[in-house]
């Protein structure tokens, strides 16, 4: 009898560590399942609404427009690394930015945003990180910007003549221009 | 006053009017104004004029000016229509059209009996074909890099609106797609 229950002491130690390495592993795999579910929100698509493509020169990058984390954003995505290039100051918590264009390097980013009451045309840089309204004061409605690969020219829709029309933006010889 | 002095007052009046008409001429951003045809023989028209995109001398929209929405180029130096044989057909509605910076490459959306399919054309050999074929879903709003080698799209094959990216041959690149 005591021999037996020096047998069972001996396994004893065994089945404690077995135990503790399922344990473990069921730990790590809870684990795993995290960061399963937070991949869905650091890859292109996600389980919510991904819209409104933009390829830059290249189709290195992709900017486009995300209902997920609870907000509706403007995303750039780059398609090389896999991961998110950040745009300080371009979304912000008060509008809503839609219908992005990019150039070449996606330096320049053009889109629709509404923080003035109205749709307005805007411009962000990624290199100053500045954001540049370009249809303030302009006379009707305005929609779908785009943004010429070298980042001189924008087209956008105006329905400033009482039927969609096309407006071209010539931004003039001395912006730097957005080559390969 | 002395003659020199003079002299030198006009000589600097003329450099600031040089200046400063140099600096105007090469300014910054303007609006660019093309002849306006009734006949829908230009830019605009008295129809409709959506969804523009300008590569560096092109500029591809989609307008209803001869009774059905059709894909139109523009050449912005040239100032004219470029003819697209085979594009547009009767039985197509077309939308959202993209033009790589050449010009050879158009992509647009295409609804033919009811099935949507993304649509590349092939300027230089007057060729248009079908990326999606195989894609049993809706599909919208293409995108194609400035140098024809990569196309962007909307599909909602998973449920939700999701982004594709495919090679101009067609083939789809390996986008990691959210976990179910």
């Amino acid at each position: 009898m005591v021999r037996h229950f020096g047998i069972f002491k001996r396994f004893q130690q065994w089945i404690g560590l077995s135990i503790g390495l399922i344990l473990f592993t069921f730990l790590i795999n809870c684990q795993q399942d995290v960061a399963w579910a937070d991949d869905s929100l650091n890859g292109l698509n996600s389980l919510y609404t991904d819209e409104q493509p933009a390829l830059s020169g290249n189709g290195q990058f992709i900017a486009y427009v995300s209902n997920r984390n609870g907000t509706r954003s403007l995303l750039l995505f780059d398609l090389k690394s896999q991961e998110f290039v950040d745009l300080p100051r371009l979304n912000r918590p008060d509008a809503i930015a839609e219908n992005p264009g990019v150039s070449n390097t996606a330096r320049y980013i053009v889109y629709v945003a509404s923080d003035r009451g109205r749709a307005d045309i805007e411009l962000y840089d990624r290199v100053t990180e500045q954001v540049q309204v370009l249809t303030a004061g302009y006379r009707g409605w305005v929609r779908h910007p785009s943004i010429s690969p070298n980042g001189r020219y924008i087209t956008f829709e105006t329905g400033s003549n009482g039927q969609w029309d096309i407006e071209v933006i010539d931004r003039g010889t001395r912006v730097e221009l957005d080559v390969l | 006053m002395k003659p020199a002095a003079v002299r030198s007052v006009l000589a600097i009046l003329v450099l600031a009017i040089a200046l400063s008409a140099l600096l105007i001429g090469c300014s910054g951003p303007h609006y660019l104004s093309f002849p306006f045809d009734p006949n829908g023989r230009s830019l605009n028209s008295p129809y409709a004029e959506l969804s523009p995109k300008a590569a560096s001398r092109h500029l591809v929209f989609v307008s209803d000016r001869a009774g059905s929405q059709d894909v139109y180029v523009y050449d912005l130096i040239g100032r004219q229509l470029l003819d697209l044989p085979e594009l547009n057909s009767l039985d197509m509605t077309v939308a959202d059209p993209d033009i790589s910076e050449d010009g050879r490459y158009i992509v647009f959306a295409g609804n033919r009996q009811g099935e949507s399919n993304i649509y590349l054309y092939d300027r230089q050999l007057y060729q248009l074909r079908s990326l999606t074929n195989a894609l049993k879903a809706e599909v919208r709003n293409p995108s194609i890099s400035a140098d024809g080698s990569t196309i962007a799209f909307e599909s909602n094959a998973q449920g939700q609106w999701d982004i594709l990216i495919y090679t101009r041959a067609g083939d789809p690149l390996d986008i990691p797609m959210n976990p179910r």
